[in-house]
């Protein structure tokens, strides 16, 4: 199977090279794109099954969120509760960069 | 055209004020609600003209509330300091939790979703009034 696909690909190569004159720097950018989206593929088709929950997402840190975040937080919304008691840090930086991006539209846009 | 987003806009405003204020008791939150209460305000510029938009909510009191609402974000998580925790901290820094379930509960969560809503909302509206007007 692998040698098949081998001797396809270099006849592809010097059939698109020679006949059709398609340039060397090209047909790289080509074989690497299809290298990427073939790696892509494979890591998406490796992927735990959604939802399962066998899936190593699920730990001992949703469990403690799920079990006491409502006593701990005192928010009934569990999302909530994780963005903005404890991941309240990250959620400052997000902030943080909605700031800056305002302050860069407007360096950019009112400098005279 | 101006008729219905004259009748539309205070339903979303109402609507945004509303799912930043349940924040931590239903789906939603600063960023979702804050996007919304923004979104009414563009739709009134765009709807009418850029000045009538600007009659709303000038660039001076965005800009304020803009760097008030992340001044207001840090200032939660200094005032847990002082209260005895870390920072941003929520129950150990002994914020009222309240009963939960309850619009008054989560300590800290309320506050900082309430100054994150108000950020979110004038980064919106600034950021469409200075594209909109270009460089003048």
């Amino acid at each position: 199977m692998l040698y098949i696909i081998i001797i396809f690909i270099i006849i592809l190569t010097l059939f698109l090279r020679f006949i059709l004159g398609v340039e060397a720097r090209t047909l790289l950018t080509f074989y690497l794109l299809g290298l990427i989206i073939f790696l892509f593929s494979f890591t998406v088709a490796e992927m735990p099954p959604f939802g399962s929950p066998d899936n190593p997402a699920f730990n001992e840190v949703p469990r403690r969120y799920l079990e006491s975040g409502v006593t701990e937080t005192g928010a009934v919304n569990i999302i909530s509760s994780v963005i903005i008691d404890y991941r309240a840090f990250d959620t400052l930086g997000e902030a943080t960069v909605l700031f800056v991006a305002i302050a860069a539209v407007i360096a950019t846009l009112k400098s005279h | 055209m101006r008729i219905t987003s004259r009748l539309v806009a205070p339903f979303i405003q109402i609507y945004g004020i509303y799912v930043i204020l349940h924040g931590h008791l239903s789906p939603g939150g600063g960023f979702s609600g804050g996007a919304i209460f923004g979104a009414s305000l563009v739709l009134i510029a765009l709807s009418f003209n850029l000045e009538a938009g600007v009659k709303q909510i000038s660039h001076q009191t965005a800009s304020i509330l803009e760097s008030g609402g992340a001044f207001g974000y840090v200032l939660t998580g200094l005032v847990a300091i002082v209260l005895g925790g870390n920072y941003l901290a929520n129950r150990a820094a002994g914020f009222p939790m309240g009963q939960a379930g309850q619009l008054f509960s989560g300590g800290a969560i309320l506050i900082i979703t309430v100054f994150v809503g108000i950020k979110v909302a004038s980064t919106i509206v600034t950021l469409f009034y200075n594209i909109i007007e270009g460089e003048k």
